[in-house]
């Protein structure tokens, strides 16, 4: 019998690891979760309210925090959504589905090397708290060292939770075979994750929210209000789970593998003849798709036969228009319609667009709002709040893919050889994008407006909708589009854009919320004004001058990104991870 | 004429992918021909203003090619190695972007060229079918009619026949033998002598980043007239041969080896008998010279 470290399995599984290890990313999510779990360490509730920091009750909260929040359950998806794609992008699958791998062997080696990845990643955090328990100091309280229940907490609360949504975002990539989707997918978690438990747990009994919540946050252990200053009382405490809970992690373990049994019946590693050339599960873009043709690849014979005898067509003599701004103004019109072709074609929009819409009219449709100072001003600025993760997360993915879309098309050489100017190349991209975004703000808008006229809750005031809009949404479109722009020049790597353009946000939120928020480092306002302060209130020439600054700021990004766009490769440094061809072709 | 003086790359580890390359080429058809990774890949995408080299010049008919990028794309038509296309665009959508992007602003007239071009390639019937459905022959017509547009000056097309056909690949090099003339060079980049021999009035020999030679085709093999013998010898007399004379090809046929020498002026054996030296003759001499 052979061994199992020597099967099919263990070779995927082990390539899989070996290909991570190459990686920035899980090298980027180490790190960043160690220095989280230093700040929560030294930082947190236990430092403040004088608890043990090794206390049971504290590890088991702060796993627990740490798998809801930090971003992890969209860093799960960087980890997990792409093991089969990036095999068809590279071309290597016939390679793979040539040898005798059975599809289980290969589905579950892809899955468990990657889902192995993502709990070194995850392990970090909690490693380090264990390790800094060698480490005290005089402001924070110690326990006599402990190490079982670190683990404990880290494979209940971390590790299970995380392994069903890797098993969705590795489902739907599979699937799918488009990250984009996978990434919008992860992109919608918080909205989604939040709006299942206000709109569906809530209403059930008990023991049934502990059961159906894949990440059992309703299961943690809340402290009483009269207990958080009591360190004694909550150092004796130790965390025990209950049957329910115990249910609720079997529940989710076997959610997983029903999934890994659904990928098992979809995934197929022969072609398959014909396909519908649209679903649900099959929404990749044609560049992704392998084994789904719309079209059937013709030999063309007949036209090779002929082929010969039209070599002598004369090509007729054609006027250039390649100067002055005439001249580059068209190529820009004709290059954005390019863009808006392409924006069509990415099926994305299809999931990412009407989602966005729902969740940022959630609240105005479910909840009562109030007058803030007219029904009007208080519903466009509810949306306009709503709407703005939204907007960033769509701004930045958009224009970053479209940066990247030439060179997965292979088509980036031919047109960086084209007598236009960087700024038509790249202006095409941002005003597709900043549409794009401001069809979705108008899209808003509409239906906030719709909604207000059905809820009764009149009279609808345009001028206030449209303060709101233009004072505040299109500035800040135009100025996202613009830094994910540069960014993407500048970081010339998709992922690695990705990567800071979230670790920037979500620094500067967590500024903004610990209450370090000025006009100059919170370009997009936020919870910087209200309608007050639009219509002539005290702050009123402030918001004008911060819409002014970031207007600068946009302009001086766009003139950056059109200076600093490398059309030809060795000229300067760049934050590039593309691996360098060691054959001189 | 194309003068090149002096132009080397360096990559990162130090890879010396050109060593002060000097050419001077005349228009017509160029072939640069070489082993895989000799660097001709490197030498196409500078002259293609894509890859900053680390010393040296280049120009044509008094255009910069290296520090005036702009007035060399005006100049140009460029086929990269491996390149690709928006799948969900129709052949006639893409080759109309690419006119304007090359500056032919009038509708008619791009309407004309784009009806040519694909009359040219043969690709007038695929016209208004998604470029995901094309093949690699298809997509390969389509890559050197984009080329073509706006009358460039400088063709450059990197290995253009890998993945053809041998008919679609005589086709292919019959459309850049018409497509030079005295006011275009066409510059091929290739590892398939054949291809230089069928089409090129110039070629150059690369290897590791140094020009071997530069001739025409005809002078590399006049070069060798009455040098080239070929035998059927056995593995034992292979291995001898080998130690002491050129050998520029073997073949196994029939237990024996077909080999074919260099040797100026004089048979080496009976066995041995006068053959019409060509192309990849003159080529692998060059390159095993320097292999050794």
């Amino acid at each position: 019998m052979t061994s199992p470290l020597k099967s099919p399995f263990a070779a995927i599984f082990s390539a899989e690891v070996l290909f991570n290890s190459k990686r920035v990313a899980p090298y980027f999510l180490i790190l960043l979760f160690t220095a989280h779990s230093v700040l929560w360490w030294g930082w947190s509730a236990a430092a403040s309210y004088g608890w043990g920091t090794n206390s049971d009750l504290n590890i088991a909260r702060n796993l627990g925090g740490f798998s809801f929040l930090l971003g992890l359950p969209i860093f799960n998806a960087v980890i997990m959504g792409d093991p089969v794609i990036r095999n068809f992008r590279a071309g290597i699958d016939p390679l793979i589905f040539s040898k005798p791998v059975s599809r289980a062997g290969y589905i579950l080696g892809k899955f468990f090397g990657n889902f192995f990845v993502l709990v070194c990643c995850m392990s970090a955090f909690m490693l380090t708290m264990l390790v800094l328990q060698w480490f005290p100091s005089s402001r924070l309280v110690l326990l006599p060292v402990r190490v079982f229940p670190y683990f404990k907490h880290f494979f209940l609360l971390v590790v299970i939770s995380h392994l069903f949504l890797a098993v969705v975002y590795f489902a739907v990539g599979t699937l799918t075979r488009n990250s984009k989707i996978v990434y919008g997918i992860a992109g919608a978690f918080y909205p989604v994750y939040i709006s299942y438990q206000l709109f569906l747990l809530k209403n059930l009994p008990p023991s049934w929210r502990v059961i159906l919540d894949p990440l059992m946050m309703g299961g943690s252990h809340p402290i009483p209000a009269d207990k958080w200053h009591d360190a004694d009382w909550i150092n004796q405490i130790v965390v025990r789970y209950s049957s329910v809970m115990i249910a609720n992690r079997a529940l989710w373990i076997l959610m997983t593998a029903v999934c890994l049994t659904i990928v098992y019946f979809r995934f197929a590693i022969a072609e398959r003849p014909q396909q519908s050339s649209f679903s649900t599960l099959n929404l990749s873009t044609a560049a992704d798709r392998v084994y789904y043709p719309d079209q059937p690849v013709t030999g063309d014979d007949s036209a090779k036969r002929d082929f010969h005898e039209k070599v002598g067509v004369v090509l007729p003599e054609v006027h250039r228009l390649t100067e002055g701004i005439r001249a580059n103004l068209k190529r820009l019109v004709a290059a954005l319609g390019v863009e808006f072709r392409l924006l069509r074609s990415e099926r994305s929009i299809v999931v990412i667009m009407p989602l966005a819409v729902l969740i940022s009219v959630l609240e105005v449709a479910f909840w009562q709002v109030a007058p803030d100072p007219t029904y009007s001003a208080g519903y466009a600025g509810n949306t306009a709040r709503s709407l703005l993760l939204f907007m960033i997360g769509i701004t930045v993915f958009y224009t970053v893919e479209a940066m990247h879309r030439d060179r997965d098309q292979r088509i980036e050489p031919i047109l960086r050889s084209e007598p236009v100017p960087n700024y038509v190349l790249l202006i095409s991209k941002f005003i597709a994008t900043l549409l794009l975004t401001l069809a979705l703000a108008g899209l808003v808008a509409l239906i906030t407006i719709i909604l207000q006229a059905a809820k009764h809750n009149g009279p609808i005031e345009l001028m206030a909708h449209a303060k709101i809009y233009f004072v505040i949404v299109v500035p800040n479109a135009i100025f996202m589009a613009a830094a994910a722009l540069s960014l993407s020049v500048l970081v010339r790597d998709r992922y690695l854009t990705y990567a800071l353009a979230i670790g920037l946000c979500a620094g500067l939120f967590y500024l903004y919320t610990q209450g370090h928020n000025h006009w100059l480092y919170n370009p997009l306002l936020f919870q910087l004004w209200d309608y007050g302060d639009l219509s002539g209130g005290g702050k009123h020439s402030y918001i004008l001058w911060n819409r002014i600054y970031i207007s600068g700021l946009a302009a001086l990004f766009l003139s950056f990104a059109h200076f600093w766009y490398q059309r030809a490769s060795g000229t300067a440094f760049r934050f590039d991870r593309e691996p360098q061809r060691r054959s001189v072709e | 004429m194309l003068k090149i003086e002096g132009l080397t790359k360096t990559y990162a580890g130090g890879i010396l992918a050109l060593n002060r390359v000097d050419l001077e080429i005349p228009s017509g058809v160029f072939g640069l021909l070489g082993p895989n990774g000799s660097g001709k890949t490197t030498f196409m995408k500078i002259l293609a203003t894509l890859l900053e080299p680390d010393s040296g010049a280049a120009e044509m008919n008094g255009i910069d090619l290296i520090n005036d990028k702009h007035g060399t794309r005006r100049i140009l038509g460029y086929l990269p190695q491996e390149f690709g296309f928006y799948p969900t665009f129709t052949a006639e959508q893409m080759l109309d972007y690419f006119a304007k992007l090359k500056g032919v602003m009038d509708r008619k007239e791009r309407v004309r060229l784009v009806d040519a071009l694909l009359d040219r390639v043969n690709l007038s019937h695929s016209r208004k079918q998604r470029l995901s459905g094309f093949s690699g022959g298809m997509r390969q017509r389509l890559g050197i009619a984009q080329s073509l547009i706006g009358q460039p000056q400088l063709i450059i097309v990197d290995e253009p026949t890998a993945g053809l056909d041998p008919e679609e690949r005589n086709r292919f090099l019959n459309l850049l033998a018409e497509t030079a003339s005295e006011k275009v060079l066409v510059m091929l980049s290739t590892h398939i002598v054949s291809d230089v021999s069928s089409v090129c009035s110039h070629t150059a020999i690369i290897r590791r980043g140094e020009i071997l030679a530069f001739a025409s085709p005809r002078q590399a093999v006049s070069e060798l007239a009455g040098s080239v013998w070929d035998a059927n010898v056995s593995r034992e007399q292979l291995a001898a041969l080998k130690s002491n004379v050129n050998v520029v090809s073997s073949q196994m046929s029939d237990g024996l080896v077909r080999v074919r020498v260099i040797s100026k002026g004089e048979r080496l054996t009976e066995d041995f008998s006068p053959a019409t030296p060509t192309l990849e003759d003159y080529y692998f001499s060059l390159v095993s010279q320097t292999n050794g």
